[in-house]
């Protein structure tokens, strides 16, 4: 088969072609999951996002409204993303949830390559433009419309967040 | 020579994404301004640190998983075909109806037919959900209940006949939707819903809770009737403070009094 692009596959998927979302997802999924894992370093937690996004696109496929496929992958995966961390907080604050605090002290793993350690610094939307624009490669323009803003604004964040990060980074090299 | 600096064009410029003019001022401005050509040199470690940046590769299970959610959809759907016949004019019926729904402005009736087509909906999904593992039909129902849209959220209320069992995830969802949900209706969803798990701790304080912060009549009166089924000592306290409060409705207050003997 030609490669057709993820905007059209998905149109089918969204008129009930659901095995082409295979393709979609073999394309997409470690991106979502990269995503997720730089965003929150937690593979468990990563993993099962992961699974949910595509799941969502799955289930929501009739809501695609034939704009960028991955702006809109990405969307689902923030918005998912986020509310399992605020569940977790959540949790903690109300009910002083013990599964929450092993997931804290689950920390300081392995892998940590001295540019995650910079970017787990910054906070989350610096670090989240960053992941988005420098690891997944989306521009400014589809950014703007991922997290709600415009392309100039964003471009503006993106260079200022850059420039934060660059100090980190060189501070404790 | 010229004087400013080009540090913001830096990044631009090693993505190659200048133009041709802005690309020949970067240059020139970088060989005679050594704080810019500094910039740049740590500008392109950390970029290529980046790009050096290993990809993180997830476990097997997720794409199993994914495809088994992906054979069950199909199955589902597959199984809906004989209804598909009739849902073009649903469809277009409930299209109508919103335009009407809309010049008539928040009406009741949106609320049921969106009802009715969760309850159709729901079969369906439901019976997606009753292969799946426990683990994904809590996450699944988990985050409908996190949804923007209020019907959802019901919906994802009313798996809980899904559950034998429930899961403490669960609970607590369940009694934060009860608790803080912005919409009546899916407060009252979760409140009904819970009914039925009084025996849990959580869930009984979740109703004493409740009582105190909930100012709906409706919701009041499925709370009062269900803490006074169960017996609840506690909330004797709770209900008669209920009962003194000037803005509690008139038919709530004589809801209490009626029923508060039988608790004592």
């Amino acid at each position: 088969m030609k490669e057709q692009t993820d905007e059209i596959i998905m149109a089918k998927v969204a008129q009930g072609d659901l095995d082409l979302l295979k393709i979609l997802f073999k394309r997409h999924h470690l991106h979502v999951y990269n995503f997720l894992y730089k965003m929150c370093r937690d593979k468990m937690l990563s993993e099962d996002v992961t699974q949910e996004v595509f799941y969502n696109i799955m289930r929501y496929r009739a809501s695609y409204k034939n704009g960028r496929f991955v702006s809109w992958m990405f969307t689902i995966a923030r918005n998912s993303l986020r509310r399992h961390l605020q569940k977790t907080k959540v949790n903690h604050e109300d009910l002083d949830d013990v599964s929450y605090r092993l997931i804290e002290n689950e920390e300081p793993k392995e892998d940590y390559t001295h540019l995650l350690r910079a970017l787990d610094k910054l906070n989350p939307s610096d670090r989240e433009l960053l992941i988005l624009n420098r690891f997944q490669e989306i521009k400014y323009a589809e950014l703007a419309n991922i997290v709600g803003s415009t392309e100039g604004a964003v471009k503006t964040k993106v260079s200022r967040a850059l420039k934060k990060l660059k100090v980190i980074y060189f501070e404790n090299l | 020579m010229d004087k400013k600096h080009v540090i913001d064009l830096l990044p631009d410029y090693l993505d190659q994404v200048l133009d041709t003019v802005q690309k020949q001022k970067v240059e020139a401005h970088l060989k005679q301004c050594p704080t810019c050509a500094a910039e740049l040199e740590q500008l392109r470690t950390l970029l290529d640190a980046f790009a050096n940046e290993e990809t993180a590769i997830p476990s097997n299970r997720v794409e199993a998983n994914f495809l088994e959610l992906l054979e069950q959809e199909k199955r589902e759907l597959a199984k809906v075909v004989p209804l598909n016949s009739k849902q073009p004019s649903i469809k277009s019926g409930w299209g109508n109806f919103l335009k009407i729904a809309a010049s008539i402005a928040m009406l009741v009736g949106s609320f049921l037919l969106g009802q009715y087509q969760q309850e159709r909906e729901s079969h369906v999904e439901i019976a997606a959900l009753q292969n799946e593992g426990l683990e994904l039909r809590q996450t699944a129902m988990l985050s409908l209940m996190e949804s923007k849209s209020a019907s959802r959220r019901i919906q994802g209320v009313n798996y809980i006949d899904e559950f034998g069992d429930l899961d403490e995830s669960i609970v607590k969802a369940l009694t934060d939707r009860m608790l803080h949900d912005e919409n009546t209706n899916v407060r009252m969803a979760s409140a009904e819903a819970l009914e039925k798990f009084t025996a849990s701790e959580i869930v009984k304080n979740a109703f004493i809770k409740a009582l105190k912060v909930e100012k709906d009549p409706g919701i009041q009166i499925t709370i009062i009737q269900t803490l006074v089924r169960i017996q609840e000592k506690k909330a004797v306290m709770p209900l008669k403070e209920l009962m003194q409060q000037d803005e509690t409705q008139p038919f709530v207050k004589e809801q209490i009094e009626s029923l508060l003997p039988s608790i004592i």
